[in-house]
């Protein structure tokens, strides 16, 4: 695979706006270099879903539009371009809902996505090689995919934008809703996925201390703004990040609220 | 016996037209009101190709057949895409306007006057004698033969065809299949015109059957409730909503008052809304999708 | 503290204020110009106008109705005109069996439209859009089968005539008279709705078109709102195809088709939905329309062959219209008129308001 000079992917003060009114991201700068795994943390409603939709492309039915900024992907603009474009331009999402399609098979959950032009021996191949990275999928050809429990289905969602063969790959909420044993599975699988295939991947998760531990740099999301960023030891060492995203009192006393002056720190963020 | 064999051309007429709505609602949840009169659009157009191919039928049909497809396709295209994006109640009302220019294009185009397409293809549409004493016309065999042909055609599409697949897909999740870099306008396309192409396979041979008038998109009308009955998302509700439904006219028709024709379907319709209004084998949860 | 309205604002200062129907005195003024101008009408005009008139205003009572239905309640229906077959043929049946005078065979035309109302509505209880709007398709289909029974059972396969109502010796026959009583009519009836949507019941209705889920954790009755709903407008518009049946002195089943129906959808939604002004303003186009389309026809040159096909034509073009107005202008008539009436009252100023989707 070439390199290609610059970040693979290069949001640029991006803003989005939902039915005309409502700004859900705002002046959103970022950079997904070749080859990294990149965080994007924060907390309920702030903004990261709305960005990973921004970058995969809006649907009709969102009333959603980029108003401002741009979305270079390889050099090209990408901002306001129709999913399955997007899709077939190297750009894989992985849903946090709508994860597969509920009454189609495994297997067919796996044939449907359209890839790029190749044989149907390419296809087949790859097909197969994603399969190889959950080996559990093999097993569950011929269910229903409606009926599979939460991590299963969390692998085949994984399996199918993999089938897309993208260069990209973005995950909205790996963890949500798993239980912390298959969350490590699942992100283990994630880094080999990453390391074997040599795609990037753009990770968004509520559960900041899981993303700490697999992204090479994260980005930490408020209320549709970036307000901070680095690689995962230095926000790990930040106290902000300790007390506001990883639980950890900074003192180990016990909270009370003579300690609100502690709250007003978050105003630093803005600073 | 000759009732049974009615109810099974009526049947197989419902069933042919009803796949139509079912095709579209299936897959963009629109359902196509103006599916009557593309029908009746299909048997105008073997007219015009009869005029032209008058001694090889089987062309005629097939170009008429053809360029319904195109119809559908361009139908989706100009008019139905701008929609996507709106209420789907917005989208419905958009086919019944649709619906209402057709038919006043085509009177204006063919006069409302009855055409006998059969006649001007020398097709002698005669009497088949079978068991029982029952007779069966020839346009009317083709017809029962066409449905069987078309259900198995369409089911093997969906369940095996690549494009089939992708039509499931997109009925199912419209926003995971963009992901997954469908193309929705293209599969919706797709969509309306083969159910415009089984519309016209429909309307052209009851036209070579019994003549073509007005009155042919009141069939179409009369199709929807056994699509509906069957549950509009399902291929298989639509063929058991028509066997239903053409039951019930024939024998309601025979034994009771001939004049319920028109009404019947929509008596079959509000029973099964009452009792299931998701219909026999519709998925259930279609419902709360307003 | 000014009490007049203009561009910077409305100051009110107390509910009754805010539910008044006029709130200035230059819409006071302006109504008694319009009043003015509307009772002056019927002795300046033509019989052909006034005949148009009153047609418009037959219309508008239908139109409103279903507005308060569709538009305000947010239940959709495609049985309006099954609705006023009922009224109609209320009015023949009475009128041909027990030869009952008007002032009975109104009222009597209002109930069965109420009851109807009632089993139009029940379905709304269980389903919504697409499969409501099917059921009163269904429902319609059914009234209008009735009606064809009656007729041909009874042997006026060609219609029912009727005589037009008498008020001791006079009879309600001249155009002039008719617009009186279909005015007042059409007056009494958005007087009806402006005071329903006001109330409590409006605002009920409101909540149940938004979200009926919210609507019912709050404490309103859905289910009751929604069959009101129902009646009112069934009642209203069985009414309207009882005076239709006198104004035309015949009625049969052929004049209450599914296009009757379509077109009184296309009224709300080309004069603009949830607003009473574009009740009355779809009525007005949606009535002149096939008139413009002839005198189109006759005034372009070439376009005389198809004279003879009106029917057609008007089919086609009405098809078109709506057509452009369901892709373009959604917010209908009333969408255009407000986008006037902004831009005349921000000039200035070019701020489009960010809330609400103008599409």
């Amino acid at each position: 695979m070439s390199e290609i000079p610059g970040p693979l992917l290069a949001v640029d003060k991006l803003e989005v706006v939902y039915q005309r009114a409502i700004t859900a991201v705002q002046g959103i700068s970022l950079a997904v270099p070749q080859g990294r795994i990149v965080g994007i943390l924060g907390t309920n409603g702030a903004g990261k879903t709305t960005l990973l939709r921004a970058i995969s492309g809006f649907h009709g039915i969102d009333d959603a539009r980029v108003t401002e900024g741009g979305i270079r992907f390889k050099g090209r603009r990408i901002e306001n371009s129709e999913p399955h474009r997007i899709s077939r331009a190297g750009i894989a999402l992985v849903p946090e809902r709508d994860k597969a399609f509920p009454n189609l098979t495994v297997a067919e959950n796996l044939a449907v996505p359209a890839g790029p032009r190749e044989s149907t021996a390419e296809r087949r191949r790859r097909e197969e090689r994603v399969a190889q990275f959950f080996p559990r999928l093999a097993d569950l050809r011929h269910r229903i995919a409606g009926l599979l429990s939460g991590g299963e289905r969390q692998m085949l969602a994984i399996a199918s934008a993999l089938v897309c063969k993208p260069e990209l790959l973005l995950v909205d909420e790996l963890s949500l809703g798993l239980a912390p044993v298959a969350v490590d599975d699942l992100m283990a699988r994630l880094v080999e996925i990453k390391r074997e295939l040599g795609i990037t991947v753009m990770l968004v998760e509520q559960s900041t201390a899981v993303a700490l531990a697999v992204a090479d740099y994260s980005y930490v999301l408020e209320n549709g703004r970036i307000v901070l960023d680095g690689d995962s030891a230095r926000l790990r060492d930040h106290p902000d990040i300790q007390e506001f995203y990883l639980g950890q009192a900074s003192g180990g006393a016990r909270r009370s609220y003579r300690d609100v002056k502690q709250y007003r720190r978050s105003r630093r963020w803005y600073g | 016996m000759q009732l049974a064999v009615n109810i099974v051309v009526l049947a197989a007429i419902y069933a042919l037209i009803a796949c139509g709505y079912v095709l579209v609602y299936r897959v963009s949840r629109v359902l196509n009101l103006a599916h009557g009169e593309l029908m009746m659009l299909g048997a105008y157009l073997l007219v015009m190709t009869a005029a032209s191919f008058s001694s090889h039928w089987l062309i005629a049909i097939a170009a008429a057949v053809g360029l319904s497809l195109l119809v559908g396709v361009l139908v989706y295209l100009f008019l139905m895409r701008k929609m996507t994006g709106e209420m789907v109640l917005a989208a419905v009302l958009t086919t019944v306007a649709l619906g209402i220019l057709l038919r006043g294009l085509m009177v204006l185009i063919w006069s409302a006057q009855q055409q006998y397409p059969a006649q001007r293809l020398e097709i002698t549409n005669f009497a088949i004698a079978l068991p029982g004493g029952a007779r069966i016309s020839l346009c009317a065999a083709m017809l029962v033969a066409a449905t069987a042909l078309v259900y198995g055609a369409l089911f093997a599409f969906l369940r095996f065809g690549r494009w089939g697949l992708r039509m499931r897909a997109a009925g199912q999740s419209p926003l995971l299949a963009a992901q997954r870099g469908i193309n929705l306008h293209a599969v919706y396309a797709l969509a309306w015109g083969l159910s415009t192409l089984t519309g016209a396979l429909a309307g052209i041979l009851i036209a070579l059957d019994s003549g073509l008038d007005q009155t042919m998109a009141i069939i179409g009308l009369k199709a929807f409730p056994a699509a509906l009955v069957g549950g509009l998302d399902s291929l298989v509700g639509a063929l058991a909503g028509s066997l239903i439904v053409a039951t019930a006219e024939v024998l309601l028709i025979h034994y009771v008052d001939p004049l319920l024709s028109e009404v019947v379907p929509f008596l079959v319709l509000i029973a099964m809304l009452v009792v299931r209004p998701w219909g026999l084998f519709g998925t259930r949860e279609e419902l709360d999708r307003v | 503290m000014s009490r007049r309205p203009h561009a910077s604002g409305y100051f009110r200062i107390g509910y009754a204020q805010d539910l008044a129907l006029l709130q200035s005195r230059t819409e006071r003024g302006a109504l008694a110009a319009l009043l003015a101008v509307l009772a002056l009408f019927p002795f300046l005009a033509s019989a052909f106008l006034l005949d148009l008139a009153n047609q418009v205003l037959l219309a508008s009572i239908g139109a409103l109705a279903l507005m308060l239905l569709t538009g305000y309640a947010g239940q959709v229906s495609l049985g309006h005109a099954g609705l006023m077959a009922a009224g109609a043929f209320t009015v023949g049946i009475l009128f041909k069996e027990l030869q009952t005078p008007f002032w009975l065979t109104l009222p009597a035309a209002a109930l069965v439209g109420a009851l109807l109302g009632v089993i139009f509505g029940l379905p709304s209880l269980r389903l919504r859009g697409l499969y409501l709007a099917v059921s009163t398709l269904a429902l319609h289909f059914l009234v209008v089968y009735l009606g064809g029974e009656y007729e041909t059972k009874r042997g006026f396969s060609t219609g029912i005539v009727i005589d037009p109502p008498t008020i001791g010796s006079f009879a309600m026959t001249s155009g002039r008279t008719w617009y009186f009583v279909l005015g007042g009519a059409a007056a009494a009836t958005l007087l009806l709705c402006l005071n329903l949507l006001r109330a409590g019941t409006g605002r009920a209705w409101a909540a149940i078109r938004a979200n009926e889920t919210v609507a019912e954790a709050l404490g309103i009755g859905v289910a009751a709102h929604k069959l009101l709903a129902f009646v009112i407008s069934s009642a209203l518009a069985a009414l309207a195809g009882a005076l239709f049946a006198y104004y035309r002195g015949f009625v049969s089943v052929e004049a209450f088709s599914l296009f009757l129906s379509i077109q009184y959808v296309a009224m709300i939604i080309i004069g603009g939905m949830g607003s009473l002004l574009g009740a009355i303003l779809g009525a007005t186009f949606v009535t002149l329309f096939p008139y413009g389309i002839e005198a189109a026809l006759r005034a372009l040159p070439g376009a005389q062959r198809y004279a003879g096909a009106l029917f057609a034509v008007n089919y086609a073009a009405f098809g078109a219209v709506m057509i452009l107005f369901l892709v373009l202008e959604p917010l209908g008539l009333v969408g255009i008129w407000r986008r006037v009436q902004t831009y005349f009252l921000m000039w200035p100023f070019k701020h489009r308001p960010m809330a609400g989707r103008s599409r």
